[in-house]
């Protein structure tokens, strides 16, 4: 069975706005988490706060809206909390025809099936200890 | 898992109100009163949704004086249903609140013409 979540939501505003509450680490924290810290760029480190549970990640892909042909927006994170195996978020906004925009979230655990439980999240290695995994 | 019940399972599942359901009691056991309070559907609809997913198994009933609790039992799930329950669950909840936000930020309510 793939591991996989998708899930899409139907904005009425445009991509370019939507990005904001995407990438903003204060607008994500009024809905992807209570308390987000993301720095929006490549390989940059975010930590997310899910009630009593802290989430260390780090940015894959970012890539806005404006600097996109199609107008569209893409960002991709890892996440991880203690000892499970991190997990892909993919973020992606998709300009329709009326204004609106259409945003699609997938998650993904593809190191579950290199069975990695406990091996540090790729890019964390700044903590300086563990294997160190690279994002295909 | 018997086909019938992988059936139940996802059948149960299918639902985007019954994997929010299944969320919220996965973090705590709750009575159908409790849940409608916290959901935006009535008793008679959450009471439903419970029945359906015990009858798959997802469920277990305990009764409390004259309450009746529900607690998840992530039993009849493979480890890869499971995490898809409940991170299903939890995206279902973060849209919800994305689409509140957005909906409340002001002056971002109507429609912008196209680039």
């Amino acid at each position: 069975m793939t591991e996989l979540v998708q899930r899409e939501l139907k904005l009425d505003i445009a991509a370019e706005e939507a990005w904001e509450a995407l990438t903003d680490p204060g607008r994500l924290s009024a809905w992807l988490a209570d308390e987000v810290e993301l720095d929006p760029v490549p390989g940059g480190e975010a930590r997310f706060v899910l009630g009593d549970q802290v989430r260390s990640g780090w940015v894959e892909e970012i890539c806005a809206p404006d600097d996109a042909p199609d107008g569209s927006g893409r960002l991709s994170f890892w996440w991880s909390c203690d000892d499970a195996p991190a997990t892909r978020v993919e973020l992606e906004l998709q300009p329709l025809g009326d204004g609106g925009t259409l945003l699609r979230i997938a998650e993904t655990r593809p190191l579950e099936l290199l069975d990695l439980v406990g091996v540090p999240l790729p890019g964390s290695s700044r903590s300086g200890h563990g294997p160190v995994l690279m994002a295909a | 898992m018997p086909e019938d019940r992988a059936d139940a399972v996802f059948g149960a599942l299918a639902d985007p109100m019954r994997r929010r359901l299944l969320a919220t009691i996965a973090q705590r056991p709750a009575t159908a009163t409790e849940l409608a309070g916290a959901l935006p559907i009535t008793r008679q609809a959450v009471a439903k949704h419970l029945a359906s997913l015990t009858e798959a198994g997802l469920l277990v009933r305990e009764r409390e004086g004259r309450d009746v609790r529900y607690r998840a039992t992530p039993a009849p799930l493979s480890s890869a249903a499971s995490w898809m329950a409940e991170v299903g669950g939890q995206w279902d909840q973060r849209l919800a609140r994305l689409a509140d936000a957005l909906a409340q930020a002001p002056g971002r309510s109507g429609p912008r013409p196209p680039r």
